[in-house]
């Protein structure tokens, strides 16, 4: 079998030869230290008078020439990273939503604002700053509404070249970043979107049904281009639970969700979430909407591992469980990682349906950890599980 | 309970954004002071909307917007408290550590303290652990809340904790966390003395950090 077929036998609740891991992408300074460090630093290329200059003259327009073939390109870095780690399957997200606005901001063309920022390390990074989108006026005064065709056809060239390069060596789990939910949070402003569901229905119907019809296009390319294992990530919940009444969630995303993965069954492709938080209430739904796994089970969450695999762990996938916040962090002792993993091993292995990983992506993980993650999982995953 | 009142704790419970500063108006009409509006009004609804949360029937989304429409209603009342009459159940600073801008819980937690009678010195976010030094100096406050989102910022909790003891007030002190990236383990670790799991818990949580400073 090949890394693909490995990663769906998973899914199908085979207990293959042994646990496979998840690599939930990276942020760049663990890029770099798997690979290298690039001769010129990001921030040196934003943070610099002559730069800022023509961000702030040309920045939207030379948005495209210059920022996509950048973002591509520090992707594909991202999977080569994790295809020199070890890792048996990682997300690589097709990002195409990025535009420059001026020399401190960028905007998401699906209506929400960034500050430009860096990292420490040298790298750039793009902090959530407010929604864009905060009145209907907005809406559709907003001229920066991508051609969904025009993204389709980005992202089906985008992981064909992932494909052909990587595809061999590692599970490549396609997101086409398009999350409904996430749209219409970031767009709006947390603080009033239920103001925004409530009492202007239609406007909020406008953006998902913008972000439905981007999603199923770019869903379809990706699988055009031989991905056959696709997330769309869309956070939902915070530690607490879910941001949105679960009852209101499903009667917003429910259909359009539920059209996307018979879409991606339909092809024999597998369809998985990503929701940070605790998503206790929401799990029934996202099967129902025909998903066969979720990535993060973040144990910063209230979220209950073991109560999940015993629920739902015959129809469910659970995908991630490492903490990020310290066992992948260089504050903590190597054998604390392994006995994490043995953990999660032992509480979620039995029967299939568990990929183990980290719960998200974040500048402080230390490269070490992350082996020894690995290292543990092939050493105490081989089924029949024993630890 | 006066029927004005009750109307103010609706709309919130409701959040009804619209008609928050009407049924504002009506009460300082009818004459009832702008402490007893906050205290029984405001503090009354945004005790209900804490019930809710923890009984399932509201969600996030819920206790943010209930935020708002608190924000709503201040602007007509700040000038007209006499504070004399707002019990005052102890000072509390809060802060978002530096590094992390995120506002939303503090805010939420600010809103659930005012209601419940503390006196809260909300610093903002982004807040170094100088200026949080130097608001305990300023104030006197013997308790600090400090909201922590990123995982990647979180060692801005120890930064105060070390800035409190290098000026000698570590020990006046209690200090609670919360945040998406927080838990129990994490404050052991941090050297602080409570965490909250949710904006709801505050209140109880600096009650009982209160008596035990």
């Amino acid at each position: 079998m090949g890394p693909t077929e490995r990663i769906i036998a998973v899914f199908k609740g085979k207990e293959i030869d042994r646990v496979q891991t998840y690599c939930a992408s990276f942020e760049e300074w663990t890029v770099q230290q798997v690979l290298s460090k690039p001769f010129i630093t990001t921030k040196s290329l934003f943070f610099n008078p002559v730069s800022r200059l023509i961000l702030d003259k040309w920045g939207k327009k030379i948005s495209k020439m210059v920022l996509q073939p950048s973002v591509d390109s520090a992707l594909m870095k991202r999977l080569e990273a994790a295809v020199a780690l070890g890792f048996d399957s990682t997300v690589l997200n097709y990002e195409w939503r990025l535009m420059i606005l001026d020399s401190k901001k960028v905007a998401r063309v699906t209506g929400s604002i960034y500050d430009i920022q860096h990292d420490g390390h040298g790298n750039v990074f793009f902090y959530y700053h407010g929604p864009a989108l905060a009145s209907p006026e907005a809406f559709e005064a907003w001229s920066d509404f991508p051609n969904p065709d025009d993204i389709a056809h980005g992202c089906y060239k985008f992981y064909k070249k992932a494909m052909a390069q990587y595809g061999e060596k590692i599970c490549i789990i396609g997101d086409t970043c398009t999350g409904l939910h996430e749209i219409i949070l970031l767009a709006v402003g947390f603080e009033k979107m239920l103001w925004w569901i409530r009492k202007k229905a239609d406007f909020i119907k406008k953006l998902i049904s913008l972000g439905d019809e981007i999603s199923m296009k770019t869903t379809m390319a990706a699988m055009d281009a031989g991905i056959k294992v696709v997330l769309h990530a869309d956070d939902f919940s915070h530690k607490t639970g879910p941001i949105l009444n679960p009852k209101i969630t499903d009667e917003l995303f429910g259909d359009s969700y539920a059209r996307i993965t018979k879409a991606v069954h339909d092809r024999n492709g597998i369809s998985a979430i990503h929701s940070c938080g605790d998503n206790t209430k929401l799990f029934d739904y996202f099967i129902k909407w025909g998903f066969d796994g979720g990535h993060a089970f973040e144990n910063t969450s209230n979220v209950d591992i073991a109560y999940e695999k015993k629920t739902h762990g015959d129809r469910f996938t659970i995908i991630g469980g490492m903490g990020v916040d310290y066992l992948l962090t260089s504050r903590s002792k190597p054998e604390e990682v392994v006995d994490g993993v043995k953990h999660l091993i032992r509480t979620c292995a039995h029967g299939g349906r568990f990929i183990l990983g980290p719960v998200n992506a974040h500048s402080e993980e230390d490269v070490s950890k992350i082996k020894v993650m690995i290292d543990a999982t092939k050493e105490y995953g081989r089924y029949p599980i024993t630890v | 309970m006066k029927e004005a009142l009750l109307d103010v704790q609706k709309a919130i419970v409701d959040l009804n954004y619209e008609d928050i500063q009407t049924v504002v108006r009506k009460c300082l009409d009818e004459g009832i002071p702008a402490w007893e509006i906050i205290k029984e009004g405001i503090g009354g609804g945004m005790k209900q909307v804490g019930d809710r949360f923890e009984s399932g029937e509201f969600f996030l989304a819920e206790l943010i917007m209930s935020g708002e429409v608190v924000k709503e209603a201040m602007p007509i009342l700040e000038n007209k408290v006499d504070t004399a009459k707002i019990q005052n159940k102890g000072k509390v600073i809060l802060a978002t550590v530096k590094g992390d801008i995120h506002y939303i819980g503090k805010n939420i937690v600010a809103m659930m303290l005012s209601a419940a009678g503390f006196e809260v010195i909300d610093l903002g976010a982004d807040v170094h652990e100088e200026k949080i030094v130097q608001a305990v100096k300023d104030s006197g406050a013997v308790c600090i809340g400090l909201s922590v989102l990123l995982t990647t910022t979180i060692g801005g909790i120890k930064d105060v904790v070390d800035a409190l003891s290098e000026a000698g007030l570590r020990d006046k002190v209690k200090i609670a966390i919360g945040g998406a990236c927080t838990y129990e383990k994490l404050a052991e670790e941090m050297g602080v003395d409570a965490y909250g799991s949710d904006a709801v818990q505050a209140v109880k949580i600096f009650e009982g950090l209160l008596e035990v400073v």
